[in-house]
């Protein structure tokens, strides 16, 4: 029998991927987040409110992971921008060669923010490297106030954890200083912003966030 | 869910590795999964013997070396302990903020296999 010191990671083959995503993002100065939540969190919801806010700005453009229908990528080219749709087949996750594989063909252009809207699942994206600038993690008030320590491997990784539908919070048990010290027990050097995309209550913060993180990658690539 | 797409990373890499060491055989492969890695090793390896029931790899065991993350103080200057699967949500001792540290290996450590030549006469 012989042994065989192997010492490479799992995800080797996507994390090569990734980083000629990354390499291709950086030269364009395109900021590119990875947005996980469960399904209904109001990821798409929180898109559509940003796109609202920031399209006359800034040039934005969407790739949108689901099971199955266009639907997202539809709700987003409503809003004027460009939308690209992957359709996984009942995979769990969106892969950095998945996205390798739309790019040339989407027509998405040279966004200055390009959102990519990974499949709702708060566990599988989560190992997945896009060539992102980070991910986000969305969580809405309605699902419940433990999930940050339910769900370690995504509050430990997204370096923004949006705290989603606030305007329902007097009427739902969540006790957001709880999950607050959660995420931050998890991840000590993670943002947490609390919004609705419905009341436009947080937005403003969230599209700051945004603008900030863009014209810092922009300042580090000059 | 997505224990079977690790799986085939895992043996994807496993059998490049061989080529490179001439072929052969799988007998044992040894991973590193740490907690943050968003896997379950009972399905990690339920998953590796689906893959691995209709190649001639058919048997080879995966070890999964479970790696938790740390919880550390850097008040106190120590790692805090908790129990399996719980998390501290401040210091224990001082009521500080917490670090983490590790927890998110994700890495094939060794294969262990029979050499072309081993197996001859084997039959299968």
């Amino acid at each position: 029998m012989t042994e065989v010191d192997v010492r490479q990671r799992i995800l080797a083959a996507n994390e090569a991927a990734a980083a000629a995503l990354r390499a291709g993002f950086r030269r364009d100065g395109t900021l590119v987040l990875n947005l996980i939540s469960s399904p209904g969190s109001g990821k798409t919801t929180l898109l559509e409110a940003t796109v609202a806010r920031l399209k006359g700005r800034l040039k934005l453009a969407g790739i949108e992971g689901d099971i199955a229908t266009e639907r997202d990528a539809e709700r987003l080219r409503r809003l004027g921008i460009p939308a690209s749709q992957i359709l996984t087949g009942g995979a769990c996750h969106l892969d950095a060669r998945q996205i390798l594989g739309v790019l040339p063909a989407a027509g998405l252009g040279t966004p200055d923010i390009l959102f990519i809207e990974n499949v709702g699942n708060l566990i599988c994206p989560t190992s997945y490297d896009l060539g992102e600038d980070f991910k986000v993690v969305a969580l809405s008030v309605t699902e419940g106030d433990d999930k940050p320590f339910k769900y370690p491997a995504i509050f430990a990784r997204a370096a923004v954890a949006v705290i989603t539908k606030a305007d329902l919070l007097p009427h739902v048990p969540f006790d957001l200083a709880a999950v607050r010290e959660q995420i931050s027990a998890l991840n000590p050097a993670g943002h947490i912003v609390v919004l609705s995309a419905m009341s436009g209550d947080g937005m403003d913060a969230w599209c700051s966030l945004l603008e900030e993180r863009l014209a810092s990658k922009r300042a580090e690539r000059a | 869910m997505h224990e079977l797409s690790i799986a085939t990373s895992i043996y994807d890499a496993c059998q490049a590795t061989m080529r490179q060491h001439g072929g052969g055989r799988l007998e044992v492969v040894r991973v590193a999964v740490g907690e943050l890695a968003a896997l379950e090793p009972d399905l990690l390896r339920f998953a590796w013997d689906a893959l691995l029931a209709a190649s001639e790899d058919r048997g080879c065991a995966l070890e999964v070396e479970w790696r938790p993350a740390r919880q550390r103080c850097v008040a106190c200057d120590e790692e805090k302990p908790r129990a399996p699967g719980s998390w501290l949500r401040l210091c224990p001792d001082c009521g500080e903020p917490l670090s983490l540290e590790g927890g998110d290996e994700l890495e094939i450590l060794q294969l262990s296999c029979t050499g072309p030549d081993e197996e001859e006469g084997g039959g299968t």
